[in-house]
């Protein structure tokens, strides 16, 4: 047969679909073939369609009997889930912890200005502060703003968990929809410079959120998941 | 004894097929005893898979696990219109087999493909369902349109998890000459299947 018939496969991407589903490629090309299927519908059904076709294949393999802890193993994986996802709200609202903390938190936001202060991660003379606080009341997050407008710090306040979600920054000008600011990083102070489209946004009148959102953040554009924490901007 | 997938179980495999796919949207929705029952109907097939792939009891456990995790946390992107649900879950341990294959760790004994091939045909499983058992034909006539060392390396790919570079070295000759023969055979493959 002709070189054709695989050129032909080739440039639909079913020739890769198959090696996919056959199992030949390395681990760079699977994620590359992963990735496609995330953004190519017709890569998609070729998938598909070797999957439900090659499938048949399997039919060949001997069952083998699981281990007998098989099930409780699962099982146990998916407590070890469940009280991840609960560890979360109740980091906000529930955690005696937090209740202690009630009255320490402006003081604690505070301190983490003066700090960032003192490390020189925020001018002395930002203008703009936010603290960014939980349906608790507790301090989430603290932003500053650069004197120029066109950076912000965003700092946080508090242990917090996202486990896989990803969090985002909004800004949410008066009577407008949110603007995506960037990522953020649960763990650990960082700085985004503001889109030149929003300086003149960056305001007294501006509220900043942080909402949870799929691994790379919001596919919409628009906060999809959750807030956690949100704060008006305020001059110092 | 856990069900598989095509063992025979007194349920009549359409039942079965249905009840999977019942039992797959139940657990979409956060049923538990859902993701139980899909458990109890397919973990020997899957464990199976596993083990041919890994080759390694403990790995393909550590990866059995992770399966149901995964049907767990994906079950909501299982659609009854596009895939059959032993399709969906027999897809979701090859490739998290293979995967964990890739990421290295994992040895491998060097077999040859003929003894790979020795066990893909087995005598038919007596609860096969009609459709299942007639695509499983009318690939196996595909395949056997194949010449021979391709058909062969086409099933031991699929069914061992290897690389062109593997099938090359199991089979003794160049890696070009192995992705060739897989290719145009894909591509035959293909226009047989769709015939």
């Amino acid at each position: 047969m002709s070189d054709n018939g695989t050129r032909g496969l080739e440039e639909r991407g079913t020739l890769i679909a198959a090696e996919y589903v056959l199992g030949v490629l390395d681990a760079v090309q699977r994620r590359a073939a992963e990735r496609r299927i995330g953004r190519d519908p017709a890569f998609a059904r070729e998938v598909a369609f070797w999957e439900e076709r090659l499938g048949g294949l399997a039919d060949a393999v001997p069952p083998v009997e699981p281990p007998l802890d098989g099930w409780a193993r699962i099982e146990a994986a998916l407590a070890r889930a469940d009280r991840a996802t609960e560890a979360k709200p109740g980091f906000w609202h529930n955690l005696p912890l937090w209740r202690g903390l009630a009255l320490a938190s402006s003081t604690l936001a505070a301190a983490c200005i003066a700090t960032l202060i003192y490390v020189g991660m925020v001018p002395s003379t930002a203008p703009l502060l936010a603290r960014l606080d939980a349906e608790s009341g507790q301090a989430g997050f603290v932003a500053a703003v650069s004197p120029g407008g066109g950076s912000l710090t965003i700092v946080p306040a508090s242990l917090l968990s996202a486990e896989q979600k990803a969090m985002e920054l909004w800004l949410i000008p008066p009577g407008e929809k949110p603007h995506s600011l960037g990522l953020i990083d649960p763990d650990k102070p960082v700085t985004i410079s503001v889109p030149k489209s929003l300086l003149p946004k960056v305001n007294s009148e501006a509220i900043l959120a942080v909402s949870l959102e799929p691994p790379g953040g919001s596919p919409t554009g628009q906060p999809t998941g959750p807030v956690i924490a949100n704060g008006k901007l305020a001059a110092l | 004894m856990s069900l598989t997938f095509t063992g025979a179980s007194g349920m009549d495999a359409d039942a079965r097929r249905k009840q999977l796919s019942a039992a797959l949207y139940r657990v979409a929705r956060g049923d538990r005893p859902a993701l139980r029952l899909v458990y109890d109907m397919t973990s020997a097939k899957l464990f199976g898979i596993c083990l041919r792939i890994l080759n390694d009891r403990s790995e393909a456990e550590d990866v059995l696990q992770d399966v149901y995790l995964t049907v767990w946390r994906k079950a909501a992107s299982f659609d009854e219109a596009r895939a059959s649900p032993i399709t969906w879950l027999v897809a979701i341990a090859r490739n998290r087999a293979i995967d964990r294959l890739r990421s290295g760790g994992v040895l491998r004994l060097s077999e040859p493909i003929e003894a790979a091939d020795a066990v893909t045909d087995p005598a038919p499983t007596a609860a096969e369902t009609l459709e299942v058992a007639q695509e499983h034909k009318r690939l196996k006539s595909c395949l056997d349109e194949l010449e021979g060392r391709t058909s062969a390396s086409i099933r031991a790919a699929f069914m061992d998890g290897l690389t062109y570079e593997e099938l090359a070295e199991r089979s003794g000759v160049p890696l070009g000459t192995m992705k060739s023969w897989i290719r145009r055979g894909l591509a035959k493959l293909r226009a047989c299947l769709e015939r």
